[in-house]
């Protein structure tokens, strides 16, 4: 079997908030398809980690290489290299003063310098794929915040991405919208998206991810398969920690 | 002297008056605006100098009297070789006192906005210059019509100042000084003609204001 390059690799990051170490020798590798899914307490790096993978957070030694480059420093080059790598946010992040289709349309046209008729009708065909091209004329706040992360999906998915970091895309929302979302994601996985996804929902872990990474202090502390983690896991750390989220 | 005989001797002064105080108005606003931009894309570029700048150029601005600002210029400045119009003079004080006060406007929009719809546009690949122009500024403008709105009716009280240098012709409130200084049994008729005419003035731009912001407010 031949060796096939990671999409996303990070050699031994290091990151320090002041005296905190938040992220202590990270070393991890993503492979094209790949679901993996970053647990741990809050607290524990996750975020951290999901953002540093496209320079949202800078740090301080190691390397994240991308298809086996490494990650542009500043400017231009890391403009084009954060538009291949998609990022869904907690709090959805839309452009307030903008359309939905307007938040959809923006990247395509702005950065890979497609035409409006182009870029508009591919960006209908998303929204319809995430169920809100009835909504493509309101702005963000209109939409219930279910809407709103189906349509930030749409907006990255637009940008045509060789992987998407979702970054506790479910935490902001109301119990009864978490499922629209999820169901994006999974379809997303079915279709092969490599995905890094920091979650507590444990039940999309357990069914769509291939591997699940553990993590508590900064520092990778397991990772496994996700029935490997969850029916059998390794270390004390992460047998406090499940047994605290199945609690009752 | 009462109303009749004043509008018979200077109507025409009144006139030009009022075209002198609203030109001077939009002109500096104007190009207040402009720099208050420039400024605060200074403030939150990622270059540590140029924010700086920025950051000298509003609490410098912000924080002299507009008379003593006008002092140096008008009667300083002329010995470090920089000699300019009268009415130049004046529109350069308005001009920096508006601009330090609109670049604070155009941050409190900035703050409004939030680090996530710039991490957003980021992470789609848009670059510090594209983030600016499509998701930061435009917002900034949309929710800083009202305290702008406030800005260009202080900016339009603000040209009076013209009343401290030889104007010709006089703005407003030079007007008035030019006239009491005549008619010396006048009293306070043209004070109240010209008060009038600020006031109502204001209030026609504070109605446009509102009905701006409604129309481009930023619902979040």
């Amino acid at each position: 079997m031949s060796a096939e390059i990671p999409v996303i690799e990070l050699r031994n990051v290091d990151k320090h908030y002041g005296p905190l170490h938040v992220l202590q020798h990270i070393n991890l590798s993503v492979g094209k398809g790949e679901v993996l899914v970053l647990i741990g307490p809050s607290g524990s790096g996750k975020s951290t980690l999901c953002r540093t993978i496209n320079r949202l957070e800078t740090i301080d030694s190691g390397e994240i290489l991308i298809e086996g480059q490494p990650l542009p420093q500043e400017g231009k080059e890391l403009a084009q290299m954060r538009a291949e790598i998609g990022m869904v946010f907690q709090s959805f992040n839309l452009f307030a003063h903008k359309t939905i289709l307007d938040n959809v349309t923006l990247g395509p046209r702005e950065v890979l310098k497609m035409p409006k008729d182009a870029a508009e009708k591919e960006a209908m065909e998303l929204l319809t794929r995430v169920g809100v091209d009835a909504q493509a004329h309101k702005v963000p706040a209109q939409l219930s915040g279910g809407q709103q992360q189906r349509v930030a999906i749409a907006r990255s998915l637009a940008m045509h991405p060789k992987a998407m970091l979702f970054d506790e895309p479910t935490s902001a929302l109301d119990p009864e919208m978490i499922n629209e979302v999820l169901d994006v994601m999974v379809e997303l996985a079915r279709e092969g998206m490599t995905m890094v996804v920091v979650t507590h929902e444990m039940n999309f872990a357990r069914r769509v991810s291939n591997r699940v990474v553990f993590m508590a202090d900064g520092q990778i502390v397991e990772e496994g398969t996700p029935s490997e983690f969850f029916d059998n896991p390794q270390t004390a750390r992460a047998k406090e920690f499940l047994d605290s989220i199945r609690g009752h | 002297m009462g109303y009749a005989e004043l509008f018979a001797a200077y109507g025409e002064k009144y006139l030009l008056a009022i075209f002198e105080t609203l030109s001077m108005t939009v002109l500096c606003f104007a190009i207040a605006m402009v720099i208050s931009v420039l400024v605060t894309v200074m403030r939150v570029s990622p270059i540590k100098p140029l924010r700086l700048v920025g950051d000298l150029y509003v609490q410098v601005f912000r924080n002299i009297p507009g008379v003593a600002l006008l002092v140096i210029v008008a009667y300083a400045l002329p010995y470090l070789k920089v000699l300019m119009p009268w009415k130049v003079c004046v529109e350069v004080v308005v001009v920096l006192l508006a601009s330090a006060f609109g670049s604070e406007n155009f941050m409190t929009g900035i703050n409004a906005i939030g680090v996530g719809q710039i991490e957003a546009a980021r992470s789609i690949g848009l670059t510090f210059t594209q983030t600016m122009t499509k998701i930061v500024i435009p917002q900034a403008l949309r929710s800083a019509v009202l305290p702008m709105t406030n800005l260009l009716i202080a900016t339009m009280l603000t040209t009076a100042l013209g009343s401290q240098v030889p104007l010709n012709p006089q703005e407003l409130t030079g007007l008035v000084s030019f006239i009491t200084t005549r008619e010396t049994a006048i009293g306070i008729l043209p004070f109240t003609v010209s008060a009038v005419i600020y006031a109502g003035f204001s209030v026609l731009l504070g109605l446009a204001g509102n009905a701006i912001d409604r129309k481009v407010r930023v619902i979040r």
